[in-house]
């Protein structure tokens, strides 16, 4: 009930947002937001619930196959907290954008409702027929965002993050078509017999092309071309969405599916922890020459989620709850970073950051949220994102030395592109600044940034609140699944 | 008996109340007013500092535990939220919340008429939060919480007065560096996590795993990661302590105010290094190797930063030089497994390096922010109280008989000698540091007090003392800098409370040290003897050196030529092993790596948008499409998959 309320309801107010007057803004907000909200609750609902699956629904069967595709989803104690990010940051989305498109605030709803369905589907779909579906759903309604509503360069921003994207995972459709030919069925256990069966020459292709559509989404390191690009010319808010939710689905696809199917292929497991590791290097490296705000903060959540795909290739037992906790908390302070920086450029009518400057001395409150966010955003111990960052760092010490040193050599890279970040928006002279008619945050918005970061601190201070949600069946399932990868070598 | 939580929920408190006041006035040009958030900034300190020593009187010997919740709890790792009150933190938590509610004071008067004054006391509230979690944190990721959160709070802090591009960086810098040495704290506790689980992040847990494994003889096997995990949290120590290699930033930090510089960069938060070596004395007396490490890191830092203070024509920088050199004592004691003297220079020099700073700071206030020593001079006469605090500072810190800084340096010098290896040229070398200290201490007080006045002419007008905000907390410090060395007097039989109220923690790893040592027993009369020479050879050769007119100030207060580089010589080594090899990674990877996966993938997308013309279907502007589009994107990759599907 619940699991169809997230997945098809979001869809529904997509619809239910094109019946609306197009022409009163203020009306189509409240609804929006409205709307929003009573997902965001579903979805907390959904977390105290935990692991419950849907009937199946027999959906289709696959001409040449003689798989039988079901609508059938399930949830567990990672999806659950992935479709409350995926709710929580499209509501605040949502609000964020409440000021910024006029009537056009109509059509930007409609795609964030459209975009959410289709993310929370990926989530939560347990038939990898209908998990690509929603995969590839999630693609056409941000691209179309990003070209309707983006900066200056928007269409080509969006054109080459679909045909990227869209490019990445064509063999991944390859991939399981075969595997569906070959085997009985469209659910994970199938995949794997079918996978077990393959023959060798063609196990590496198969493994690779299910791994690249999740390298690219994610993205990790060279496949990030989309990425910089993309995030910087979307509007902010929608930029919240694509960084705080959207790239998770990246990382799901390598717990979920990846791991569970192509269990006994430890030795390029071994490779994705390493592409991992120089993603999150290359990623704070990248974010330290970056001169453009939102380049910043796209090479720094490359940066995180190449941590957070390096975790877990480790295979740890603490793994599960360390990546659960890291994706949690930077799907919070990236989306409250993305949110502020939109608001900032508005100030400075510039990303470039060279332009910015002085917003403590001439916006107190705002100087204080983008502090705070940016702080959080260094994993500072209180934060969630440390809880996050030290489970990772003891399932990388478990593989050895070097995989935590190349971690630690990360934190130290974080704290100089992020000081530096803070510095050049919030600190220096004021009148470095154009003046612009608007300088202050709305209070709507600073509450709406406000709760992500209340939410950070409290998730720092009680992780558990997060990984309770793991002591169900699934946090055995992945270990059982890791220790099988483990034992076939 | 209260709850130990109480001593860090006050300043908690204290920052939440004061962040929403500094937030709810940010609108108003004029703030809030400065009495009420005076005393609020005042008040929760002082509460803090009450509950310590209502804590502190009925403590029982082994130490008050109390935990309040779980922190983590995942299959691999569980870290309790718990407080733990013993002789240790227990003289931390006095010092700490004493000079810091005094401080707290002071600045009430040193901050009047900042449009930022309640968000500097909300800083300075969080500080104190992080530094008594720091200090009273039963295990090493709780003291972790407390270390970064200083951390933090030093940068906020230095970078305090923000529109001044400068002071922001000093705060990045701080950090950053920072930073580095927090890695090797992280990696210390994942050393200690592999050798037997995160159950030793806890400070008894460890000590009873250590006493444990030593009876059974299973310790060798673990040596090699101990070794590593003490290294490793030496290294963080190096950081936040500022030691050889990682000191860059503690001179830089005077960019904050002075108050801050007396309080953090001084009294409290610099020696969190040496608490954290007397916490874990039980692991570091088993790895005598890393504690020769910690001794002549000490034993460098001291002489190298002493020679540095020389240089120095900015009053902040000579006493930031002379903190350094000082903490180098403190790092040569716990290298020698004197962790109890260690903790006791700590204590003494919390009292008389405040008391410096707090009058370099009345000094900097009443010549509206000249910070020069060559533009000061003839102070004397127009600031008597304010000299006389400097002066009691100054006796203390060059190690003057009677007042505080003799008692724990002498117990320093006379450790190094009879307990260390190489003890008679540690010794020597200390002792030679001594009477540079005497020197370049007394350039300060001579280029500050005496001779004639050289600075501006209307700074002369409105030099005035300090008003009594400023000056109690500054002469309740001098009191201290003169007096507090009684807890510990080597020479007096049976003045040895502070060794005692310490033994119950560190007590037993330095009797275990000590096994199979036999030192030549000297008397201590001889090392004090030694000790009073030194200083009074330094003040001789300060006065014949300085007692001179000085050279006109010319451009900044920066050392020139050998002095130059001398102070800047691990800045110039942090250029080369840090800063540049980044940057010439960072730009490898950004203009070459980068600049050719995106040729490769244009070519590939010009190729694919040829054949595919997609550019039209984001022509259409109307959103509503997109569910439609969406259904046929899929329906197009199911064709195709069945087309290539067909032919696998």
């Amino acid at each position: 009930m619940w699991l169809h309320l997230l997945v098809l309801a979001p869809f529904v107010a997509a619809l239910l947002m094109v019946v609306t007057s197009g022409f009163d803004s203020k009306s189509t907000s409240r609804i929006a937001i409205l709307l929003g909200t009573v997902f965001t609750v579903f979805s907390i609902r959904l977390i105290s619930v935990g692991s419950i699956a849907t009937t199946p629904i027999e959906w289709f069967t696959l001409p040449g196959t003689s798989s039988t595709i079901y609508y059938s989803l399930v949830s567990n104690g990672i999806s659950v907290w992935l479709v409350f990010l995926s709710c929580f940051v499209s509501l605040i989305a949502l609000i964020a954008a409440k000021d910024s498109f006029g009537i056009n605030y109509k059509n930007f709803a409609i795609g964030i409702f459209a975009l959410l369905g289709a993310m929370n589907g990926s989530f939560l779909a347990s038939d990898a027929v209908l998990f690509f579906f929603f995969f590839e759903a999630m693609v056409l309604p941000a691209a179309v965002l990003i070209a309707a509503y983006g900066g200056l360069d928007r269409k080509a921003a969006a054109m080459n993050f679909a045909i990227y994207t869209l490019a990445g995972s064509a063999p991944m459709a390859l991939a399981l078509w075969y595997l569906l030919s070959v085997g009985e069925g469209s659910s994970v256990v199938h995949l794997t017999m079918a996978y077990q069966s393959a023959p060798e020459s063609l196990k590496f292709i198969l493994f690779a092309s299910f791994a690249l559509a999740f390298l690219v989404k994610t993205p990790l390191f060279p496949f990030h071309g989309w990425q910089a690009q993309a995030y910087a010319e979307a509007p902010a808010p929608l930029s919240a969405v694509l960084t705080g939710v959207m790239s998770k689905v990246g990382v799901f696809g390598f717990i979920f599916w990846v791991i569970p199917v192509f269990n006994a292929a430890e030795s390029m497991m071994n490779t994705i922890m390493w592409i991992g590791l120089f993603t999150a290097v290359y990623g704070a490296l990248m974010a330290i020459r970056a001169t453009d705000a939102k380049n910043l903060l796209a090479f720094s959540s490359m940066g995180h989620l190449g941590l957070a795909v390096a975790g877990i290739f480790t295979f740890s037992t603490t793994m599960p709850s360390a990546v659960l906790v890291l994706l949690v908390a930077h799907g919070l302070s990236a989306s409250a970073q993305f949110v502020l920086t939109g608001i900032a450029e508005r100030f400075a009518c510039s990303r470039d950051l060279k332009q910015m400057g002085g917003l403590a001395s001439r916006n107190p409150m705002f100087g204080f949220l983008f502090g705070f966010a940016g702080i959080a955003a260094l994993a500072v111990p209180g934060t969630a994102g440390f809880i996050g960052e030290f489970l990772i760092l003891i399932s990388l010490w478990e593989i050895g030395p070097l995989p935590a040193l190349v971690a630690g050599v990360c934190l130290v890279l974080s704290a100089v592109y992020m000081l530096r970040f803070i510095q050049a928006v919030l600190f220096g002279k004021a009148d470095q600044v154009k003046e612009t008619p608007c300088h202050k945050i709305s209070s709507f918005d600073a509450a709406a940034v406000g709760i992500l970061l209340v939410l950070l601190v409290v998730f720092g201070v009680k992780p558990n609140l997060i990984t309770d949600s793991l002591n169900g069946i699934v946090e055995n399932e992945v270990v059982a699944d890791m220790e099988v990868s483990q034992d076939a070598n | 008996m209260i709850p130990l939580w109480l001593i860090p929920l006050f300043p908690l408190v204290g920052t939440i109340v004061l962040a929403i006041i500094a937030l709810s006035s940010s609108d108003s040009k004029q703030g809030p007013a400065e009495s009420i958030t005076g005393a609020v900034a005042v008040l929760f300190p002082i509460l803090s500092f009450l509950s310590v020593v209502t804590l502190s009187v009925g403590m029982p010997v082994e130490g008050i535990r109390g935990t309040i919740g779980t922190w983590i709890d995942t299959a691999a790792i569980q870290v309790n939220i718990g407080f733990l009150f013993d002789g240790l933190s227990r003289v931390m938590l006095l010092f700490i919340t004493g000079i810091g509610s005094l401080i707290a004071i002071y600045s009430v008067g040193y901050m009047h008429k900042d449009r930022s004054f309640a968000r500097f006391f909300a800083y300075i509230n969080l500080f104190l939060f992080s530094m008594t979690i720091l200090v009273l944190g039963d295990s090493l990721l709780l003291t972790f919480l407390g270390w970064e959160g200083v951390g933090l709070c030093s940068y906020l802090l230095i970078g305090f007065w923000h529109t001044d591009l400068k002071n922001t960086k000093a705060g990045n810098k701080a950090f950053i560096v920072n930073r580095v040495g927090d890695v090797g704290f992280l990696l210390g506790m994942l050393c200690l996590v592999s050798i037997g689980g995160s159950a030793l992040l806890s400070y008894d847990a460890l000590n009873a795993w250590l006493l444990n494994a030593l009876s059974l003889g299973s310790i060798s096997n673990a040596m090699p990661l101990l070794s590593l995990a003490g290294l490793l949290f030496f290294f963080g120590c190096t950081g936040k302590s500022a030691q050889i290699p990682l000191l860059t930033w503690l001179p830089d930090a005077m960019a904050g105010p002075t108050p801050v510089s007396a309080l953090i960069h001084a009294a409290t938060m610099v020696t969190s290094g040496v608490y954290l070596l007397a916490r874990l004395s039980n692991l570091f007396v088993l790895i005598p190797a890393v504690l020769n490490i910690v001794l002549f890191v000490g034993l460098l830092t001291a002489f190298w930063a002493a020679i540095a203070g020389l240089f120095q024509n900015d009053i902040k920088k000579v006493l930031a030089y002379s903190t350094i050199s000082q903490l180098g004592y403190m790092f040569m004691a716990a290298g020698v497994a004197a962790f109890d003297v260690s903790i006791f220079h700590v204590f003494t020099h919390a009292f008389f390096k405040a008391a410096l700073f707090l009058g370099a700071g009345a000094v900097i206030h009443s010549l509206t922010g000249e910070q020069d020593m060559r533009r000061m001079g003839g102070l004397l006469k127009k600031m008597p109280l304010t000299s006389l605090v400097m002066i009691f500072g100054f006796l203390a810190i060059i190690g003057f008989p009677g007042f505080a800084g003799f008692w724990s340096k002498d117990l320093i010098l006379e450790r190094l000698y009879v307990s260390g290896p190489m003890g008679p040229y540690v010794y020597a070398i200390a002792l030679l540091t001594a009477v540079i200290t005497a020197v370049y201490m007394g350039r300060l007080i001579i280029m500050t007090f005496f001779g004639k006045y050289r600075g501006s002419k209307e700074n002369e007008a409105h030099i005035h003392e300090a008003p009594a905000s400023m000056l109690i907390p500054m002469l309740l410090l001098s009191v201290g800098s003169a007096f507090a060395g009684f807890l510990w007097a080597g020479l007096i039989p049976g003045a040895e409370f502070f060794r005692e109220m310490l033994a119950p923690v560190v007590g037993a790893a330095q009797s275990y040290a000590m096994l199979g040592h036999t030192a030549a027993h000297l008397s201590p009369w001889i090392f004090a003897a030694l000790g009073t020479l030194a200083a009074i050879i330094g003040m001789l050769i300060a006065w014949y050196l300085f007692m001179r007119p000085v050279p006109e100030a010319k451009g900044g207060s920066e050392p020139q030529g050998f002095g130059a580089s001398w102070t800047f010589a691990f800045d110039k080594l942090h250029e080369y092993v840090g800063i540049i090899p980044t940057k010439v990674v960072a730009w490898l990877l950004d203009v070459v790596v980068n600049t050719i996966i995106m040729k490769a993938q244009w070519l590939t997308g010009g190729i694919i948008e040829i054949l595919g013309d997609g550019i039209r279907a984001f022509q259409v502007r109307k959103v509503r499409l997109q569910a439609a589009l969406s259904f046929i994107g899929m329906a197009l990759i199911t064709i195709l998959v069945l087309i290539y599907g067909g032919l696998l």
